[in-house]
Parts: C-alpha cells; structure tokens; sequence
C-alpha cells in the first residue's frame, strides 16, 4: 500500500530504498514596490531559484489555466518529479529571511493547480469564467463490474468529469455529460451520474467496454474536487493595477461538493489601489481587508471552479490573474538569520503533507513588517515517499 | 539490504559501532558581508582550507582522499552511510545568527574570470563523482580572486539533471562582496539575485554538468570558481552560547546520504564579518 504504514516503514523506504529528494530554494520579495505590514504577496514574480514565472500574465482573459510543475515559465519548486503509485509527503523543511527588514512573517507554501488572468479590469459587470476540462487519463471499463482503470492517482473521490473517446465510449456513459467520481482504488473508479449519487455509492450502469481508447476530462489536474482548494486575486504584472479601490467578488462559483451558484459574501473584499506586483488584492488591514484568500460562502470548504468574476468599479488599467491553489505548510519567522524549521513527523498534528505528481510548489508570504523590494528569503524541503 | 529497515536496525549500527565521529575546527581569515554567502571550505583550520585551484575552466572532482573535507570516516560501500548528527557552535557573537548548509562538493570549474564578454567554455573531461544523475545539485560561484563591485551580469549554460544539455540559467547579478569565499549571487539587495546557489531554468531539479558561462555586457576584474554541490542538512547557529545541534532523523525526518569519499563542508550566512571568528563542530555519521 501507498504511503508509510509506521515509522520503521518510513525508515526504511528512505534509506534501504532511498526515496527522498531535497530541493533548496531562494526567492525574493518583488521588485517594483515594497509591501506594507499586514499585507499578503504571492512570490512567483520575485527572483531567485527558482527565477521569476513568466506565465502568469499570459493565456486567455477569464479562461482557466491548468499549471504543472513543467509548465512552461511556471518556475515552480520542483519536487524530485512523479513518484506515481507511491504518495510523495513534505517530511521537513526550513524557511529564513536574509532581508535588511523583514520580521516578522510567515511563509505559506501553496500547490498552484491553475490562474485564470483577467484583463479586462475596466468591466464592472459580472464576468463569466470560461472552465475547459482537459484530458486527465484515459480509462477502460469491465461492464461485468461497472468499474473502470485509469492511470493517474490524482484523481479525487466526487470529482466532476466528463468523458471523450476516439471512437465509442462503453455503453451507458455519454459524451457532453457530467460525470461524478466514485473512487474504488488510486486506480479504478465507478462514475455517478450526480454528486449525490456519488457520495451514496449509486454507480452508472456500464453495459460493454466501447472501442476506442477513452479519456477522462477534469479541470484540475490535482486536488480534482476542488476540496481544499482556496481562491486568491493578486497583481499578475510588473505595471501595477490603476488607481481604485473596487469590491471583488464571485458573484458565482462551484463548491468543491460541486454546488453550482455560490457566491462571496458580503462584506466584499476590496482590492488596493494601485495594487503592486505580487500584491494580493485584498489583504492588509482595515474594512474589506482579508488575507490571504478569498472568503466563501459557509460553509463552503474548497472550490471546483470559479464561473463569474466581478470588479465593482473600474480599475482603470492594469491586469490581475485568479489563482485556485492548496495551502500545504506555513512558516513562521521571528528574526533576520533565525530558522523557521518543521519536521512534520512529530511536530504538526495531522502528518505530512502530500503532495501530488505534478505539484506546482510557490511561497506566498504574510508580511509583518514593511518589507523591501528584493528582500531575499531562503530554505529547503525534504521529500519523502513511499 | 544497504540502509536501515527500522529504527531498531538504526540504534542497532550505533550501538554495534558502525559509526564515526569527528571534529572540525574553522577560523576564517576572510572580512565577510552581512547577508552574503560564504564558503567555509576556504578557511584556515581543521580540516585544511582548499582553494579550488587548477586547470582554468577544466572540470575537477572533489574527493575527501584526494581535497580533504569533513572527516566523516572510512568508506562503506555496499553499506549505506548517512549523517546522523551535526553540532556547530561559536567562540563569538559576531556574524550570529547565521544560517548554514552542510554540502556534498562534488566538481567545480577553476576560474571563471568575469572580465570578458567571451563565452568561456567548460571542460569536462570528468563526470560527477557522487549524485552522478545531478538531481537536486546546485552551482553556486565562489570569489577567489576579488572583483570590484561593479555588479556585472551572467548566466550559465548547463546540462539538467534529465541530460538535457543547453539549459541556461537565471541571469545572475554579482554582487559587491569582495573577500574570497563570498558566493557572488547572493546579494539581499538585488532585482535579480538567487541566494547561494544559481537560479536554474524553468522546471529543472539539477545540474549534471557546465557548458559554459557568459557575461553579457559589463564585466569586471576577478575570478570565481563554479562548485557543484549537493546540499545535505541545514540548520542554523543562533547566538554563541547556543551551540546547535542536529539529529537528522528525529529533529528533520531524515537520514542525508553521505557517500563513499565524498567531500563535505559547509556553506554560511553571517551577519558580518567572521574574520577571526572561530567554529568548532562535530559530525557523526553512521552506516548499514
């Protein structure tokens, strides 16, 4: 079985079988405009190792972007590759500040699953998202069990899907059609013809195998569901956004139980103006202030998709991108040249963190303190798998 | 099997004494900068400093039996040897708290000199010596002869950890530190620098080897050697009557991989100069 089944286990497959990679890795604050304590920055743009992504202010406006660990310009963290069938866990880590002044702040490592950008910053109607699912894997189906094999561990229990085929797809399953997952194994699944009939176990008849080779569609390429999954707004572009200080919302979205219609609730977050390169919109402090993510509707948990974006005031120029991400650990540090060290056996309730085949690993920070353009910030992660 | 299959079969090898101690004493000579990387592996103690000289731009390993390092004892193989505990402490408050990273040096090219536009092409008539696929190996520049602070611009040319040769890398921005040892990319201030180790393209986990370096417009006097690492543990020495002391498997979940030969040494963050500043440590490792 995938993962560790006790700490002898863990032992042993990192270092009879020595299943582990370190990734060191730098990265600095912005470099256009300092940050203001109690604010949020998302450090893709900064440099470092790995360098500045050049991706998220590229793509189609409003339409969702899935990202991977080799996207092209996405500058991820890299994790040691795919490990598929094993379960890849962040076993330990450190976070420092090299920076003139910094501290305090914390350090949020989050799994980027894909942005949408948005251009169109001077249209103050909602604006619809456009969501295209992409092929995820391929699948075959026994029609004597109804169950079918795919070949990526990534796919999430309740997942929302659609299938495609290059010739028939296996009787009882529908082109253009919604499908939920029911997951039997990493590998073998059962669909549903609703969420509720996923959850309940109630499997879509599968009369014959079809011909051809067919391919499950999601959005996500991880977190499939969207469970977990949080949404945040930030200035995707070294041209800050202009002059306004708008309410952002969702006027609709899907929750990660795949509920259509939800909504940011009021009180709105309000973007800053003339929000900087790497800024979260919204955060920092005062009325309409959050941070670092989006909040939804209760007691929605996580997101499958955002379907419309809207800004409430012009914000005259500029552009900002939406990420969907997972937050996986946070690092908190006190004071210039002191670790902020976690081994996440021992010290954090609730064990490792897992991180898929794929994961687009990026740093956001909480600034407690003004924070200069360029401050550098440093540390490692251990991997480990089995 | 090479390795341990449980924690009884690690507590086993200490106590049946597959293991090795060791100290190390280092005092450097050199006027370091705060929030500049330095490379302990040139200062004066025990072991003996080395100065990455040799042929220019001509590949060379490095070896405990041939470059010194950390003692970290006799060759294993077909055991496995890991680090198993770190200790560091300092005789002064000076350049504390300073951040550090024990490292596997495994290859470095002598003398890169940043006063040319040429592009200065590597020799590599020898391959890794230890992590030989480049996964998770970084570069990182090391002055050896000072430059002048005119923060002159780089990149590397390189071969990934896939064998993916043509790789380049970040541009790098060489900042103003001029003692030997300073790591010329990781100045705080910079738009464009990357910490100790070079920023690598897009997506890839490591070098396997150099093909070349390039300055593409402003130069500048000096040399720097370009070291492939392999970076094992990192911790920190927080003031100086606090030694630090690390347990890698209960303190960080893991057991860093010490191959047969291999030349360890530290890397380092003061917050000021650590001219005259003396470090005593102990390593431990141990093997099944």
């Amino acid at each position: 079985m995938a993962g560790f089944s006790s700490y002898d286990d863990f032992i042993q497959k990192t270092t009879e079988q020595g299943k582990t990679y370190r990734q060191d890795w730098n990265k600095n604050m912005l470099p256009t405009t300092a940050a203001v304590a109690g604010e949020w920055s998302f450090l893709a743009r900064g440099a470092g190792n790995p360098g500045a992504d050049a991706l998220f202010n590229t793509g189609t406006n409003l339409t969702f972007v899935p990202v991977t660990d080799s996207t092209t310009n996405a500058s991820s963290i890299q994790t040691g590759g795919a490990v598929s069938p094993d379960y890849k866990y962040i076993a330990n880590g450190s976070a420092f500040s090299a920076a003139v002044t910094t501290q305090p702040s914390i350090l949020m490592l989050v799994d980027l699953v894909g942005y949408y950008r948005v251009t169109s910053t001077t249209t103050i109607t909602s604006q619809a998202m456009t969501n295209t699912l992409a092929a995820f894997s391929t699948f075959t189906a026994d029609a004597s069990t109804d169950i079918c094999t795919h070949s990526n561990i990534n796919l999430l229990p309740y997942t929302r899907c659609q299938l495609t085929t290059t010739t028939t797809l296996p009787g009882g399953l529908s082109l253009a059609t919604d499908y939920y997952i029911i997951k039997v194994t990493d590998t073998t699944i059962q669909f549903a013809t609703s969420y509720a009939n996923a959850v309940a176990g109630t499997a879509v008849n599968i009369t014959d195998a079809g011909t051809g080779t067919h391919t499950i569609n999601t959005l996500y390429p991880r977190y499939t569901s969207g469970a977990g999954l949080k949404a945040f707004m930030w200035a995707n572009n070294a041209t800050p956004l202009g002059a306004a200080t708008p309410s952002l919302s969702f006027p609709a979205y899907t929750n990660s139980e795949q509920a259509t219609g939800r909504a940011t609730p009021t009180v709105l977050p309000v973007g800053k103006t003339a929000a900087a390169n790497g800024l979260v919109l919204y955060s920092g402090t005062g009325a309409g202030k959050y941070g670092p993510f989006m909040p939804f509707q209760a007691p929605d948990s996580g997101i499958a998709k955002v379907d419309n974006v809207q800004i409430s005031v012009s914000y005259v120029s500029g552009e900002f991108s939406i990420g969907i991400c997972k937050p996986l650990i946070s690092m908190p540090m006190t004071t210039i040249g002191v670790a902020s060290e976690r081994e996440f056996f021992s010290q954090i309730p609730g064990g490792l963190p897992r991180i898929y085949d794929g994961a687009a690993l990026y740093w956001m920070i909480y600034h407690g303190a003004a924070t200069p353009v360029n401050s550098a910030f440093f540390g490692h992660l251990d991997f480990a798998w089995g | 099997m090479a390795g341990f299959n449980s924690l009884g079969d690690y507590a086993g090898s200490v106590v049946a004494g597959d293991s090795h101690y060791s100290s190390f004493r280092k005092t450097p000579s050199q006027v370091t900068t705060a929030g500049i990387w330095f490379d302990l592996s040139l200062s004066p103690g025990n072991p003996n400093p080395q100065y990455y000289a040799a042929s220019p731009l001509v590949a060379q390993q490095m070896k405990k039996s041939t470059d010194g390092g950390f003692n970290h004892g006799p060759d294993v193989s077909p055991s496995y040897k890991y680090a198993n505990r770190f200790l560091i402490l300092s005789n002064s408050a000076t350049g504390l708290p300073m951040p550090f990273i024990l490292c596997d040096y495994l290859l470095y090219y002598p003398f890169v000199d940043t006063g040319t536009n040429d592009e200065q092409l590597m020799t590599n008539s020898v391959t890794l010596p230890r992590w030989v696929d480049g996964k998770g190996v970084q570069m990182m520049a090391v002055s050896v002869a000072p430059n002048s602070g005119t923060l002159p611009t780089f990149t590397v040319s390189y071969t990934n950890s896939d064998g993916v040769a043509g790789r380049t890398s970040q541009t790098q921005q060489m900042n103003a530190a001029i003692a030997n040892g300073s790591i010329l990319t990781s100045s705080v201030g910079s738009a464009i620098s990357s910490g100790p180790f070079i920023g690598l393209q897009s997506g890839d986990t490591g070098v396997r080897s150099v093909e070349s370096v390039k300055f593409p417009a402003t130069t500048d006097v000096g040399l720097f050697a370009l070291v492939l690492v392999k970076p094992l543990l990192t911790s920190a020495l927080l003031e100086q009557t606090a030694p630090v002391e690390v347990v890698g498997l209960s303190n960080q979940s893991q057991l860093p991989r010490i191959y047969d030969d291999a030349f360890l040494g530290l890397i380092a963050l003061p917050r000021g100069s650590l001219s005259g500043v003396g470090f005593y440590g102990e390593i431990e490792t141990v093997w099944n």
